[in-house]
């Protein structure tokens, strides 16, 4: 007996170090709340202090930052890991 | 009587109201009420002196002949001459006194041959209807010789009766007035209508002649209707009860039919119309009315049940003959639909057969009750909002299961293989499911029952039309919204986005050598819109683990930011293997995969060895044991124990044992050369059913939760009720109080609201 053809199934996640998104509170595995569902239409962004969020709630955070644009979490300047 | 009701209803129109009838007579009717303008300018002539008594008696002879039925002598141009003549001259007034007179004589002359007893009734009436039928003759031809005087003298002078009226007033004084003919005559008529409603002929000729002379004589009513109705009355009264008893509903609704139409041929033929109304309000209060409620209760279960149709239509249009009739057919109609669908439902031994069969049961029942709306109540509104609501009554009388149920049942035929022959066909049907699917309450149990399936379908089974499954899909969005169909949207798209990263994947693997088997498909499915899985860590061959590790470094190579995790239980294979009887292609499960490799390293292999090696049932979290081993046993009972049984089992027997030993069954034998037996994966196990039906529940308490933080943080303080009221306002499935209270206990623990210290029905908010 021999295995010609093999169709496999993975479920993919976001690696994340927190359960849930530091500004919103929505789990990672869910959207943030201004989203409807999960996935590639709301992904998260990593900044350089390893702290990672939805990228809707990061930017909104940023956009109501006014002088220094700093990570809601750990306080340090906030810079998007590339 | 009124006069616009006589007018008509006369044999012979009265000469003054101008009316026409339908009478044979009215064609030679005594004249309309038209003016005649007599001109009357010549000298008058001088009489001689006997002139008006010998005119006269020219007069009286002809009418003595006419009521003898004698010839006249003069001719009736003179004898119209002679009454114009005397009219000119003064003498009308005389005239029609001693007209009056000799009629007087006669017509009371007549009354004799009514008195002798001898006589039997019909032959009374007969004579009755003779000795009207000469009157209003005689009257006729009186009437065309004296037409002058009716035309003039009676004309001028309000207070005196026409020729006509004259006549009639003299018949009913000296004829029917008479209590003994009055009696008679009347009975005679009872007696004749009674003998034609119990099934007999008789002379409707004569009874409508009588009938429209009583009419004449305006004593219809007083004389004749009130004994009428108040026989009709007491005969169907009568027969109501009796025949209630003795008959089945079907014969009873076609026997009142039967006495409508009678009534209402008895109506067309003799009587008068004014009876109409009292007649058959009669009819219809103690033959319908009466008997409402015990026809709905004695009849009308059993009529739906054998979907008796006409007897149905016929009951709806008896029934809306009376007041509260239909209401009272819809109250019956929606109770019958409560108790027959609660049948379907109630299944508390837990019949796995029965609820199976449920949804299409529901459907069946519908299409019938849809049926009966549709030809014997014809599509009234009424009946379609009561159908609505006892169909949603009976689903919801028991909780959860028929949403499960409908969802099954739109997978069972969306899936490939089902027999459903046409696109056109599923699509009525899943049209008609989404009825059913309407009633629901909770849909939140279709939805994951329905996604668990769907991501079956598209993993493993592959369903039977993409078009149907859009179809489908677009009918729960038009249904629910967007919400409710974003993540089963979301699978649709995983699997789009998969086949795009196989073709990438393809391309990368033309510059990388590939390991053992030669092909690999993955879809990724995106954690949040696909039902959870839980995890097996399972042993792969080295080729196959290779061979994924390959994919996954080249998917997160483009997806930086992610995890990948295989989900053994979701995967299949094709297999070739070799038997005696030749080459064959097996569609297995994965798992059916990692059992039957191990026969090439080896004949036979006890239950517990191949548990060891392929690790099968080991979950990396932690399960029930019993369903961890039940995995591997179901592998192995497909591939042993079903219809292609590639291992041979021994001991025999259809379930799989500790202890049971596994060959390669080298003879086996199959007409096709591609074999399917990974069904398998298809198939519903307890285990799923039961943690689909769980994490409902749990994500109704995250609901719950939610709605109590949001509505207590708007409104900071609450009493428990007007809590408990919003929730259920708010919340979309079906709770019970007792289950709100205990979340909000444990919203209390958690210190997101706390209970007032003096009010201890009062919440507060806590931000
Ligand atoms: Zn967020
Ligand atoms: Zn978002
Ligand atoms: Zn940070």
């Amino acid at each position: 007996m021999s295995n010609c053809r093999y169709t496999a199934v993975a479920t993919w996640r976001w690696v994340a170090n927190d359960d849930n998104c530091g500004i919103c509170r929505m789990p990672f595995d869910g959207c943030c709340p201004d989203c409807k569902v999960p996935g590639d239409d709301c992904p998260l962004v990593w900044g350089r202090c390893s702290h990672c969020f939805h990228i809707h709630c990061i930017v909104k955070w940023l956009n109501s930052q006014q002088v220094h644009q700093l990570c809601p979490m750990c306080r340090q300047e906030w810079k998007f890991k590339e | 009587m009124d006069a616009s009701r006589k007018a008509n209803f006369s044999a012979v129109s009265n000469p003054n109201n101008g009316i026409k009838t339908h009478s044979p007579l009215a064609n030679i009717k005594p004249g309309s009420a038209k003016k005649i303008v007599i001109k009357n300018l010549r000298e008058k002539p001088k009489l001689p002196d006997n002139y008006q008594q010998e005119t006269w008696g020219k007069l009286k002879g002809a009418v003595e002949a006419i009521h003898q039925s004698h010839a006249i002598q003069s001719s009736l141009e003179e004898l119209y001459q002679a009454v114009q003549n005397m009219c000119s001259h003064q003498m009308a007034s005389e005239l029609y006194d001693e007209l009056k007179v000799v009629c007087e004589r006669y017509v009371s002359s007549n009354i004799q041959q009514f008195l002798t007893e001898s006589i039997d009734s019909e032959q009374f009436l007969k004579q009755m209807d003779h000795c009207w039928q000469s009157h209003c003759r005689q009257m006729i031809m009186i009437r065309s010789i004296f037409l002058f005087l009716d035309r003039t003298y009676v004309l001028h002078n309000s207070n005196i009766s026409s020729l006509w009226d004259m006549g009639l007033e003299l018949f009913r004084l000296h004829i029917i007035s008479n209590t003994v003919v009055q009696g008679r005559t009347v009975d005679g008529i009872l007696v004749l209508i009674e003998r034609e409603r119990n099934g007999e002929a008789i002379d409707k000729q004569l009874l409508k002649s009588l009938l429209r002379m009583l009419s004449d004589l305006q004593i219809y009513e007083e004389a004749f209707e009130h004994r009428f109705l108040e026989a009709t009355d007491q005969l169907y009264a009568g027969e109501g009860q009796r025949l209630m008893q003795a008959s089945t509903v079907p014969n009873y609704l076609h026997h009142i039919d039967r006495r409508l139409s009678e009534e209402s041929e008895r109506l067309l033929h003799y009587l008068d119309q004014s009876t109409r109304r009292p007649l058959i309000a009669c009819v219809e209060k103690q033959l319908i009315e009466q008997h409402l409620k015990a026809l709905l209760q004695k009849g009308l279960d059993l009529l739906l049940d054998q979907d008796r149709i006409s007897d149905i239509t016929l009951m709806h249009q008896l029934f809306s003959r009376i007041r509260d009739g239909q209401k009272e057919l819809c109250l019956s109609f929606a109770s019958y639909i409560k108790k027959t669908g609660r049948l379907f439902m109630i299944n508390h031994e837990h019949d796995h057969e029965k609820d199976r069969d449920m949804v299409q049961q529901i459907l069946d029942f519908k299409e019938r009750v849809d049926n009966v709306i549709e030809v014997c109540f014809q599509k009234n509104e009424k009946f379609v909002n009561a159908m609505k609501e006892s169909f949603e009554h009976f689903i919801n009388q028991r909780q959860n299961k028929p949403a499960e149920l409908i969802a099954k049942y739109v997978d069972s035929k969306l899936r490939a293989g089902n027999k459903e022959a046409t696109e056109e066909e599923l699509e009525r049907l899943l049209d008609k499911v989404m009825v059913l699917f309407r009633f629901i309450h909770g849909k939140d149990v279709f939805e994951a029952f329905y996604k668990k399936d769907l991501a079956k379908r598209l993993l493993v089974g592959k369903s039977a039309s993409v078009d149907a499954e859009k179809s489908m899909l677009s009918k729960l969005k038009q249904e629910c919204g967007g919400h409710f169909t974003s993540k089963l949207e979301g699978m649709f798209k995983d699997m789009e986005l998969s086949k795009d990263i196989m073709l990438a994947f393809k391309q990368h693997m033309t510059h990388v050598e590939a390991p053992g088997i030669s092909e690999l498909t993955v879809n990724i499915l995106t954690m949040g819109y696909w039902p959870t899985y839980t995890p097996m860590e399972v042993n792969l061959p080295e080729a196959m683990v290779k061979y994924q590790a390959i994919f996954k470094k080249f998917y997160l190579g483009k997806h930086s930011g992610r995890k990948l995790q295989w989900q053994p239980t979701l995967g299949h294979c094709v297999l070739k293997a070799h038997f005696a009887a030749g080459k064959k292609e097996l569609q297995v499960s994965l798992l059916q995969t990692l059992c039957l490799l191990m026969f090439n390293d080896g004949d036979e292999f006890s239950f517990e060895e191949i548990k060891e090696f392929t690790k099968i049932g080991s979950h990396s979290e932690i399960v029930q044991r019993n369903a961890e081993i039940g995995e591997l046993r179901r592998t192995l009972q497909s591939l042993a124990c079903g219809k292609a049984r590639v291992l041979l089992k021994s001991p025999k027997g259809k379930d799989v044992d500790d202890g049971d030993r596994f060959r390669c069954h080298d003879d086996f034998k199959h007409k096709l050369f591609r074999i399917k037996i990974n069904q398998i994966q298809m198939k519903e196990t307890q285990e799923e059913n039961t943690n689909t039906t769980e994490r409902v529940f749990q994500d109704r308490q995250y609901q719950v939760d939610a709605a109590i933080v949001r509505i207590m943080k708007m409104r900071k303080t609450l009493t428990h009720n007007t809590l408990i009221a919003e929730l259920f306002n708010q919340l979309k499935f079906p709770v019970k109080p007792a289950d709100l209270k205990k979340r909000i206990e444990s919203l209390i623990d958690r210190d997101y609201m706390e209970r007032d210290k003096e009010q201890a029905n009062q919440y507060h908010y806590v931000a």
